[in-house]
This record gives structure tokens, sequence and C-alpha cells, in this order.
């Protein structure tokens, strides 16, 4: 553990080491976050209550996807560039390592802009959510069980790649789990329905935890935490697998 | 750089482009993912408010959001930072060497690339608008929407290489991409139609170039007989293609000056 630990202060050490140019870009993150609340904002005003949603509601959804988000792709950002790093053969220097690679790799870069996310995120919360003691505990509990599953989804994706030879697939799955996740999933129905409550598991990394922030279910809590379990095991399978089947392309970087 | 010679880099290009057969089959999954959800989106507010929403019925609306986004996501959406990291990089001194313009060529090149995927695109989203939004509202303003959606892309391009020119100066391209990309979704009508914005902000859209690059075509799909949409596109399309040349002539004098 207090080699991870390590790690992250380097690599936070890193990140901060141009104040200025984090500062900045995570300013970028920001204002860009803000557009897409102004998008729905623009859209219930409109639109009015759609399928029992309306703008406090999706202002909850956005406060965990942006939090989570951050999370993921700012602070175990490398979870995103899995199957370039294993394609392109640069996980030489991981493998010498005293610990396991997944974790190391998780740790090892922080993406500055999308810090902006878990600002914005957290913020967000701060000031649409209504936070009461029970909804901060909730949000803070929902908001790290949909990191553990957006960086399973994103490790087990990315790790197809290891058995495919091809990065497509981790990027289709990257961008789809992102988007899909921005939407309230109630909208749709039929096989869709299906799909982003198993396949791709976008209704459990937004949908379902801004529902138990705005009321808390012992069963459906369990539920998200079962997915999640499942997505963690499932991608530390896979990746262990796919990592038998690495080849090296003699590149000693720091990964 | 002969008039022949761009046929040619356009048609090369294109055919790189339709070799990687993977590359366009999930780009069209990707599409055809983004227009079921967003058209969704919209069609369940449309139906939770009497059929329309707008003044878009819900079909109206499919067509819509299918043409814009046909419009965005056939395109390299990451191509301000990709121009931004040649030029930073100095990878772009070598374009330099050539006897043609580097803008030029790269918009070409670029053009080319992306026609095939709008080509599928397209196909694609039409198959999904006729599955649950049924035929266009207004066929004649439909044909219409066809060469509108070739100028937008073209417009988007050109923008795209205009905003890009900044890191000639700034040496940073992904601030200007997030910015850009803010702009095209909410001023260019991408994810919202124009209609839905207040009118002051309307008319501020409509007074940029973003419109072209999105809402444009998708009027058009979405059933309203308006030309004069096409024409406003050539005019934003001489424009850009002027500043991307004079911006990107400047940064190419600074780069001999300075350094790569």
């Amino acid at each position: 553990m207090n080699g991870y630990v390590a790690t992250l202060r380097s690599a936070i050490a890193e990140a901060s080491s141009n104040r200025r140019a984090l500062i900045f870009q995570m300013g970028v993150m920001i204002v860009n976050d803000v557009a897409w609340i102004g998008f729905w904002v623009l859209f219930f005003g409109k639109a009015g209550t759609v399928h029992g949603w309306d703008t406090s509601r999706i202002v909850l959804l956005q406060s965990v996807l942006t939090t989570a988000g951050g999370l993921t792709l700012g602070v175990l950002s490398n979870a995103r560039h899995l199957s370039a790093l294993a394609l392109d053969g640069r996980l030489d220097a991981v493998l010498s390592l005293p610990v396991h690679p997944l974790g190391h790799l998780l740790v090892r870069r922080l993406e500055p802009t999308n810090l902006g996310d878990v600002v914005f995120g957290v913020v967000l919360f701060a000031v649409a959510g209504h936070p009461t003691p029970g909804r901060t505990v909730v949000f803070v509990g929902v908001s790290l069980a949909s990191v553990v599953l957006l960086t399973s989804f994103l490790v087990l994706t990315g790790s197809l790649s290891f058995f495919a030879g091809r990065s497509d697939g981790g990027e289709l799955g990257f961008n789809a789990i992102l988007l899909l996740g921005n939407y309230p999933l109630d909208l749709f129905g039929g096989a869709a329905r299906v799909m982003l409550y198993t396949v791709i598991p976008a209704a459990f990394v937004a949908t379902v935890p801004a529902q138990l922030i705005i009321r808390f279910d012992a069963g459906r809590a369990a539920i998200l935490g079962g997915v999640t379990a499942t997505f963690a095991i499932a991608a530390l399978t896979v990746f262990n697998a796919g990592l038998r089947r690495y080849a090296s392309g003699s590149t000693w970087t720091r990964a | 750089m002969s008039a022949r010679s761009i046929p040619v880099t356009v048609w090369t290009s294109a055919r790189r482009s339709m070799v990687q057969r993977a590359g366009l089959a999930m780009n069209a999954t990707f599409y055809a993912i983004v227009v079921a959800v967003l058209a969704g989106l919209w069609r369940a507010a449309a139906l939770s408010n009497d059929g329309t929403i707008a003044g878009y019925s819900a079909a109206a609306i499919t067509w819509y959001i299918a043409t814009s986004e046909a419009a965005i996501v056939s395109l390299n959406t990451r191509l301000i930072v990709d121009i931004g990291t040649d030029v930073v990089s100095g990878a772009v001194v070598v374009e330099l060497l050539r006897p043609v313009s580097v803008v030029r060529q790269r918009v070409l090149a670029e053009v080319g690339r992306v026609l095939p995927r709008l080509y599928i695109c397209a196909l694609t989203g039409a198959a999904l608008c006729l599955l649950v939004g049924g035929y266009p509202p207004n066929p004649a303003a439909a044909v219409l929407a066809v060469p509108s959606l070739v100028l937008a892309v073209c417009c988007n391009i050109v923008a795209q290489h205009a905003f890009a020119s900044v890191s000639f100066w700034l040496r940073e391209s992904s601030a200007t991409w997030f910015l850009y990309q803010k702009f095209v979704f909410m001023l260019g009508g991408v994810l919202i139609p124009l209609e839905v914005l207040p009118v002051w902000l309307r008319h501020a859209a409509l007074a940029t170039p973003f419109p072209s690059m999105g809402y444009a075509p998708a009027r058009l799909a979405s059933g309203h007989f308006q030309p004069e949409l096409l024409l406003m596109q050539m005019g934003w399309l001489l424009v850009l293609c002027g500043v991307a040349a004079v911006l990107f002539n400047r940064g190419e004098h600074r780069l001999e000056v300075v350094g790569g």
C-alpha cells in the first residue's frame, strides 16, 4: 500500500509542478461543465418534467457524474489509456516493480483537466444538491462506488486490447459509458434499458446513485454495491489474464 | 497547387479512410448510440408536451438530431488538439517544405477522410429515423439537407484549423478545443435546436459561424424548407477559409522565425 501512496504522491507533485497551468486546465473543465448544466436548464425549462426528471434531479445526477468521472479520469487517469499502453508495449517498466501493475498504473498519472470536474461536482452538490448530513454521506458513498465501477469498466474494456490487438472497443466503451452516464436512463425502455443496466452499466454510474441521494433504498444500494464488485472482479481477472499475453515493446518508460 | 490536385487529395484521403473498415464500423456504432440517446431524450420531451417542443414534432426532432449529430460524429472531434500537437512538436515544419499551402492540404485531406464516415453516418441516421420517426417531414427540404451536411463538415474542419492556429502562439490547444466544442454544441444547435435558446442568445448564435456546422442541415432535414441556410453556409465557408489561411500563414512565418 505504501508503494501506491508514494506513487500517487509523486503523481500529485508532478501535476502541481506548474500550478498556473493546473488551475487554467481545471478552470476550462469547469466552464465545460457549466455549459453542460446550461444545456439541462434550457432543456427542462422548455420541456418541464420528463419521466419524473427535472432540473433539480438532473443537477444531482451531474454532481455525482462529474465527481466520479473527475476522480476516475483525473486521479486514476491511466484507466483510460490502458489499451494504448498495452498495445504500444509500454508496460515493461511497471512489470519489474514490487507492486501489482494495475494498481501502480492507475495511480501513476494525474490528468489536471479532469480534476476540475471533481471541484465542480462537489461545489454543485454543495450549492444545488440540498445537502443534509444524510444526503452528504450518501453522496460520498455513491460517488466512490461510481468511481470503482467506472474505473473497472474502463480497465475491463481496455484489457480486451490484450486479446483483440486493437483499441477500438476500449475507446467505444469509454465514450459510450460517459455519454450514456450523462442522461437519466428512465427515459429509455426495452432492450436499450436492459443494455444500460448490464453490458454498459451506465445506469449505475449516475442515474442509480442520484436516485439513492434523492431517496435512499437499501435494496437498490445493495444492487449498486453488487454490480460494482462484479465489475471490479471482472476487470482484475481480465487484466491479469491479458497481462500473460502482453508482448514487450522494449520501451522503457514510466507508463 | 493546381485545381486538379484538389480532387486527387480528397479522393486519396477518402480511399485511405474507406480501407479502415473497423474504424468506420466503430464510428457508425457510436453515432447510432448518440442518436438513440439524444433523439430519445428529445422525443420524450416532445411527447410530454402535447407532441411538440419548440415547434418540432417528435418525428422532426428525431431527424434534426440524427442530422446534426452526423455532422459532428463523422469528424475527428479532437482535430484542434491534433493540429496543436503537430505545431508544438514541430512536426508541421516538414509540411512547410512542400510547395503547397499547409492549411489547404490539411483541410482537403481531412475533408476526404471525413466524407466516407459522413456517408455511413447519414445512412445509419436515415435508417434510424425511418424506423423511429417515419419519413422526413418535408422531402424537398431533406434533399437540400444533403449538400448542407457536406458544407457543414467543411465549415467545421476549416474552423477547427482556424482555431487550432492559436497554438502557433500559445503552444497549447486543449483549452481552445474545449471552448470550441462548447460553441459548436450549444451555439451551433447540435445538442439543442436554436429555437430552444432565449431569443437574445439565438440571435447572438446566428451571428456566428457555428450554426453552419450543425443547425443548418438539421433544420432542413427536420422539414423546414429554407434554402437561404445553404447560402449562409457558403458565405461562412469563404470567410473561415480566409481566416484560416491568414492565421496559418502568420503562424508559419512565426515558426520560421522563432523555430519549431
